[in-house]
């Protein structure tokens, strides 16, 4: 297994191998920093409803989490849960941090209040991220095409409107060329998750070894280790 | 020295492979280099071009590298004419803008049918080379001995594969070749003495061991159509031969499979020629940036010098102006910027047709390899998407008796699934982005969004979670590109002349006119028949289809279905080498006919093409060519 999650028998929580390469060399900022910091940003931003900014983050990972099929601790890697509230959680602070990136980039992007109604889903649905998925699904189309490019922005890094996802998705024979995107940042396509899903690496950012593609990225012994239900 | 009042032993314009590799071999032994090129100069690092790669909406070829083709906020097409050393964009080939010279750097509005492929400008030149490295076989060499009865438009090379060969061996040893000797022997390759390349073998893909065991055991009725004149009982895949480390090799990292050869190699574990510049700077030769040479001055038969144009933005406009004076001239400006040198080079009207030009070759016989690209879906994963973007092909149907009907090409197995990175961008953008979209919005615009391939019990289906993740790891996972690139015969039609169409500088930019064989389009019907086999071994469903309203399209009488071609980025044939000064521009050590002291280098010189990736070959005959400038040059310092 190059890159995929391995069995961590303390928490059972997969993890892949960046996520303990950043355990291990962040335990220190971690504790030197505090939550509140690391969503400072976030807090003058048109989203401003928000009473608290950390449960905003915990809401946005719930989200994300349920939508993307991927785990939260892959999001964040720096995530620890509370085991009483999960939104009383410690979002965490990375070294990539991509979390905050994508939060501030979709409260400039996207219509407040679909945002706003999202992870007010995400909050209400905060333990099973079926019913997340459920709600949103029966969601308006302004809200359910703001989840859609929440995905596609954690997947490839890219910045789809969700104007342009709508007409697509309503009449695609008046689509002519690729759907406009923009890229968010170098740094953000080098974090698209839709490479880790197909057992690959964004093309041009590759952590591997020489010769890896000679072998199957699937581990020989729990084949099922590279399924993505279980990401 | 004066930056424009240039004086040296030998001027070469160009640093690309065949520049680099003759500046470095004659800084080697004292000889004072300076090289002009159009472009910025060497970069410190990588790292602003990867920064432009990883933003760039559309990974295409250029992306990572100067000068910008789309405005900053990526929405037009910056005019060519406001560009000082603009090039070609994979982005303006295709759809409407490839014949308008307003958006596209080449003009193309007189030319039948596109001409796909695309170069750089910049120190190192087309560093965005897929690195491969085969060699081309003996009876590329020899068309016209061998097929010029029946292909009369053939000719022979002055050179034959033994002349070249221990060039190959000294190309492959700068390049830093990857490859294993015994599994190159095939059409009649060998190598000298007790040769092996510099590394071993680059392994191969999930993919190419997929289809390495289909097509171990075949009937010889489902392989006569090849017309190999001899039983085809199986078709083998090898490792194909690169400049790529598969170890570490002269202090570069060997390939840890970044996937990203065409636009950049990461961690330059593949050869580009800054590696060659940097150790000729080393040596003392001297790279000029921003120069762009105008006009080739003769005086008494000989060339008495090379006047350049400065600029400091992209956008130009001219800065200044000078000369360069030298003993020897080297030209080494690609397939299409030489041409238009030589010809932009009408000396007061002493030379109406360009210098270099009394055959009339100059500019003629433009030649790409064509290529058949083909998509498909396995039926079991092979992870693409991983390792380098090539690593193995069929390389030995390149020859055979059928070279007297038909043309050649080879069998390129991709690992890159159905990105378009290399193919140049299909209709709705390149995978993983299409097939993503397709299943996060509920469309259809890849394919595979049908009850039929997901099992979800309806077509263009909208998933989330688990269900998303799933479906993309099972479709994404069995995707694969076949590529057959083919051979073009020279035909003087296709033609590179000058435009009225003019840069930033105010110089006329290349006009092109560029046509497809009948010889050619029969490669085509060849490979289609192949891919059918190919295909229904390995079980695998088709996904090749030819964009509405693609001007590259074409239709075969014998196939069904309609063709399109990629270009290969090969630019080849343009001042061709021969023996008979009345047919081709230089002689067998690119050296001017017409001019003692001109030498023309790079796979322009290329009088027929074979299926071969030209880099090796045309690296090769410039170190054959340094040779000979060194013989030559006392003589014509005096």
């Amino acid at each position: 297994m190059d890159h995929r999650r391995e069995r961590n028998t303390e928490s059972a929580e997969p993890l892949t191998q960046s996520e303990k390469i950043s355990r291990r060399t962040m335990v220190a900022g971690t504790i030197a920093m505090t939550a509140v910091a690391a969503v400072l940003p976030l807090s003058n931003l048109a989203y401003a409803q928000a009473s608290n900014p950390r449960q905003d983050m915990v809401a946005f990972l719930l989200l994300s989490e349920a939508l993307t099929g991927v785990n939260r601790q892959t999001l964040a890697p720096e995530f620890s849960a509370d085991a009483n509230e999960i939104l009383n959680s410690d979002p965490g602070v990375d070294p990539i941090n991509i979390k905050n990136t994508y939060f501030d980039w979709i409260n400039t992007h996207a219509a407040p209040s679909s945002f706003a109604k999202l992870l007010q889903i995400a909050k209400d649905s905060r333990k099973s991220p079926r019913d997340i998925i459920r709600r949103v699904s029966l969601s308006d189309d302004d809200t359910k095409f703001v989840a859609r490019s929440v995905v596609l922005l954690w997947y490839l890094g890219s910045w789809y409107e969700p104007g342009d996802l709508k007409n697509a998705a309503t009449s695609p024979d008046s689509v002519q060329g690729p759907i406009k995107q923009k890229v968010v940042s170098a740094k953000a396509y080098t974090q698209g998750l839709v490479w880790l899903i197909v057992g690959a690496h964004p093309m041009g950012y590759s952590n591997l070894q020489f010769g890896y593609w000679s072998r199957d990225p699937r581990d020989p012994n729990s084949p099922d280790l590279f399924s993505p239900a279980k990401f | 020295m004066d930056e424009n009042s240039i004086t040296c032993d030998v001027a070469i314009v160009g640093s690309g492979f065949a520049g680099s590799c003759i500046a470095n071999e004659l800084s080697g032994k004292g000889i004072k280099v300076v090289i002009l090129e159009a472009g910025p100069d060497v970069q410190p690092n990588f790292n602003a071009y990867m920064k432009s790669f990883y933003e760039a909406s559309s990974k295409v070829p250029e992306s990572p590298y100067p000068p910008a083709v789309r405005d900053v906020r990526e929405e037009i097409f910056i005019n060519p004419k406001n560009v000082a050393a603009g090039r070609p964009s994979s982005l303006t080939v295709g759809g409407s803008t490839w014949t308008n010279p307003d958006k596209a750097y080449l003009d193309q509005s007189t030319s039948k049918r596109p001409f796909k492929s695309t170069y750089e400008r910049l120190a190192g030149g087309t560093a965005h080379w897929m690195g491969l490295t085969p060699r081309l076989v003996p009876n590329d060499f020899r068309m016209k001995t061998m097929y010029g009865k029946d292909q009369p438009g053939f000719v022979d090379w002055p050179i034959d594969y033994n002349t070249i060969e221990p060039y190959y061996q000294r190309a492959e040893a700068e390049l830093g070749v990857a490859a294993d000797v015994d599994e190159q022997r095939f059409c009649g390759i060998d190598f000298s003495g007790n040769y092996q390349y510099p590394m071993p073998k680059i392994p191969p893909s999930l993919f190419d061991q997929r289809v390495g065991e289909a097509l171990a055991h075949l009937g010889d009725e489902e392989t006569q159509f090849l017309g190999m004149g001899r039983p085809v009982a199986s078709l083998a895949v090898r490792s194909l031969p690169a400049a790529r480390n598969s170890q570490p090799y002269r202090n570069r990292r060997a390939c840890a499979g970044n996937t990203n050869c065409i636009p950049i190699c990461p961690i330059q574990a593949k050869y580009d020629p800054t590696i060659t510049l940097n150790e000729a700077a080393n040596k003392g030769a001297r790279l000029v940036p921003h120069r762009v040479a105008n006009e080739i001055l003769i005086k008494n038969g000989c060339v008495s010098g090379i006047t350049f144009l400065t600029y400091d933005r992209e956008s130009g406009p001219k800065t200044g102006s000078g000369v360069i004076t030298a003993a020897v001239y080297v030209i080494a400006a690609n397939g299409i910027e030489t041409p238009r040198l030589l010809l932009m080079s009408k000396n007061k009207g002493q030379f109406p047709n360009g210098v270099a030009n009394s055959s009339d070759m100059v500019g003629r016989n433009l030649m790409d390899h064509p290529q058949y690209l083909t998509w498909g879906l396995l039926p079991q994963p092979v992870f693409p998407y991983r390792g380098p973007l090539v690593t193995s092909a069929i390389g030995e149907l390149c020859d055979g008796p059928f070279r007297a009907q038909r043309a050649a090409f080879r069998v390129s197995l991709g690992n890159e699934g159905w990105t378009t990175v290399v193919g140049g961008g299909a209709r709705f953008g390149a995978d993983p982005n299409v097939t993503t979209l397709d299943f996060v919005n509920g469309m259809n615009f890849s394919g595979v969004n049908t009850q039929g391939l997901t099992g979800l019990g309806s077509d263009n289906r909208a998933l989330f979670g688990d269900d998303l993740t799933r479906t993309l790891g099972n479709l994404i996972s069995r995707q694969f590109r076949i590529a057959f690139p083919v051979e073009q015969n020279p035909d003087p039609n296709n033609r590179v002349t000058l435009s009225s169409a003019l840069d930033a500088l105010g110089l006329q930019r290349p006009k092109i006119n560029y046509d497809i064989s009948d010889y050619t389009m029969q490669g085509f019907a060849t490979a289609f028949r192949l891919k059918k086999l190919i295909f229904s071994k390995l079980g695998a469903t088709e996904f090749t289809s030819v964009p509405k309203g693609d001007p590259a399209a074409f239709k075969i009488d014998s196939v069904p279905e309609l063709f399109t071609y990629g270009g290969a980025g090969h630019v080849m044939g343009t001042y061709r080498m021969g023996n008979d000064p009345k047919t081709s521009v230089v002689d067998e050590w690119q050296r001017s006919h017409d001019h003692r002291n001109l030498y023309l280098v790079g796979s322009g010189t290329f009088p027929t093409v074979g299926t071969a990736n030209p880099t090796l070959t045309l690296s090769a005959l410039a170190l054959r060519t340094a040779e000979d400038i060194v013989k030559n040059l006392p003589s014509l310092k005096s």
